[in-house]
């Protein structure tokens, strides 16, 4: 997989795997005030800035593999900056990437417009909900309870991850520091629609 | 014997950690998380020297969370349709669900203190080597973190510099915690933006100095696989097997 890869592609991904790493890092904690008060379901809102280095990375080096890399790389890094949820959080990361990798993977890497982008957002809350599921023990909620938080989780996936994401790439593309990379290449309708 | 986890192979204790984790997740009686998490508070005071002041601070934060945890699978919790043990403000708690909201509260707690027992007894560049050198991590990728987490301090610095930047043209501090937040995407672009150009000089450096990502036949720094690591490993599956044998017993 990695082969295609240009080196300054896998150091960009590590990099952004820093950037946002410490911003997932600081929306833990935030989350952590809240959870202490009304319980897991005050993750589940804000669960799609945790999905964001992948549709950036996605969107701007457009290979197979730019959205599960830089999600694993950045739980990596979060766990070499010594915080506590440790190596739970690669496993996560990993899982998470898979889910926005497979919105991408289904429809063939060719389409990068805002509606994949979302997709792959609703994508990876899927797959790190039914992970979520096992490891924290849903089962043991109501089930309506738990519809609410999958709702919840899907909706920031499509809203904070795609939207969020795609602004964020699009707008680091008009600073013009992207040149060199698939997303300046790309035909003129395909990057901005 | 205080040094033992410390000095553990990274890559063994990580499977370790995870493979728990991931058994853990199969129980939803209160035992099996309270006795696994007791065995691995009594791992970390006979073979570590974590600083245990700075766990509590740690472990603080989760504590609220398993508490968190505790009132949701009490009030949201699945119905089984027995009978109520404890009703009060117009909700009613069966056994079952008493039960289980114990153990999900416990199981936070347990995961809290393996990923403690993770994060303060490793060091992280040699979790990468080794990451590289046991679990055959690609070095294109381990390579690539290293050089972004050694850009961590310059990245710090950086952020104070664009938010210093940004002030003295003029952009205001904003009163709300909501709109700061809002407005940290502003903070956010440069850094990308310069986040891409470091990443370009980075790589260039690396392939002018004879960097391929062909993964290497010798080590300058060589991560060991001793013994230990699989008395340690196979210790640590003991534990588990013990409390999730104690749980089911306990149970019954």
């Amino acid at each position: 997989m990695l082969k295609s890869w240009k080196l300054k592609e896998i150091v960009l991904m590590s990099l952004f795997g820093v950037v946002f790493g410490i911003v997932y890092l600081l929306a833990i904690h935030l989350g952590n005030i809240w959870a202490g008060v009304i319980g897991p379901i005050a993750y589940e809102w804000m669960f799609g800035i945790w999905f964001i280095v992948s549709i950036i990375s996605m969107q701007i080096i457009r290979k197979p593999g730019a959205a599960v890399l830089p999600e694993t790389l950045a739980a990596i890094i979060e766990v070499m900056l010594g915080n506590a949820i440790g190596p739970r959080l690669i496993l996560s990361g990993v899982i998470q990437g898979l889910g926005a990798e497979a919105a991408f993977a289904v429809t063939g890497y060719k389409h990068f417009n805002l509606a994949i982008m979302m997709l792959a957002g609703a994508g990876a809350a899927v797959f790190s909900f039914v992970y979520g599921y096992f490891l924290s023990g849903y089962a043991a909620l109501d089930p309506s309870f738990v519809a609410l938080m999958f709702t919840l989780r899907v909706l920031s996936g499509m809203i904070i991850a795609g939207i969020g994401g795609k602004y964020l790439a699009d707008a680091l593309l008009a600073t013009g520091s992207l040149r060199g990379y698939a997303i300046s290449r790309a035909k003129k309708g395909d990057a901005g629609a | 014997m205080r040094q033992l986890l410390h000095d553990m192979n990274p890559s063994v204790k990580f499977v370790a950690v995870t493979l728990a984790m991931l058994t853990l997740a199969f129980f939803f009686d209160p035992w099996t998380p309270a006795l696994f998490w007791i065995g691995i508070i009594l791992m970390q005071v006979f073979w570590s020297r974590i600083n245990w002041k700075l766990w509590f601070v740690l472990m603080l934060p989760f504590t609220l969370g398993a508490f968190g945890y505790l009132w949701t699978a009490l009030v949201f919790g699945a119905n089984d349709g027995s009978e109520a043990i404890l009703t009060f403000a117009g909700i009613s708690v069966t056994e079952e669900q008493w039960q289980r909201a114990l153990s999900l509260s416990f199981r936070v707690m347990a995961f809290s203190t393996l990923s403690l027992l993770f994060a303060l007894t490793t060091d992280p560049v040699k979790f990468v080597m080794s990451l590289m050198q046991q679990l055959k991590l690609s070095p294109k990728l381990a390579y690539g973190v290293m050089v972004s987490y050694q850009f961590l301090p310059v990245l710090k610095d950086e952020f104070f510099q664009i938010q210093q930047a940004q002030r003295l043209r003029g952009v205001p501090v904003e009163e709300s915690w909501w709109r700061r937040l809002l407005n940290l995407r502003h903070l956010l672009l440069p850094m990308l933006a310069g986040a891409v150009r470091k990443a370009e000089r980075a790589a260039f450096a690396m392939e002018a100095r004879g960097f391929t990502g062909k993964a290497p036949t010798e080590f300058y720094r060589p991560i060991m696989l001793t013994k230990t690591d699989f008395l340690l490993a196979t210790f640590f599956l003991c534990v588990l097997v013990a409390s999730c044998t104690g749980g089911i017993l306990l149970t019954d």
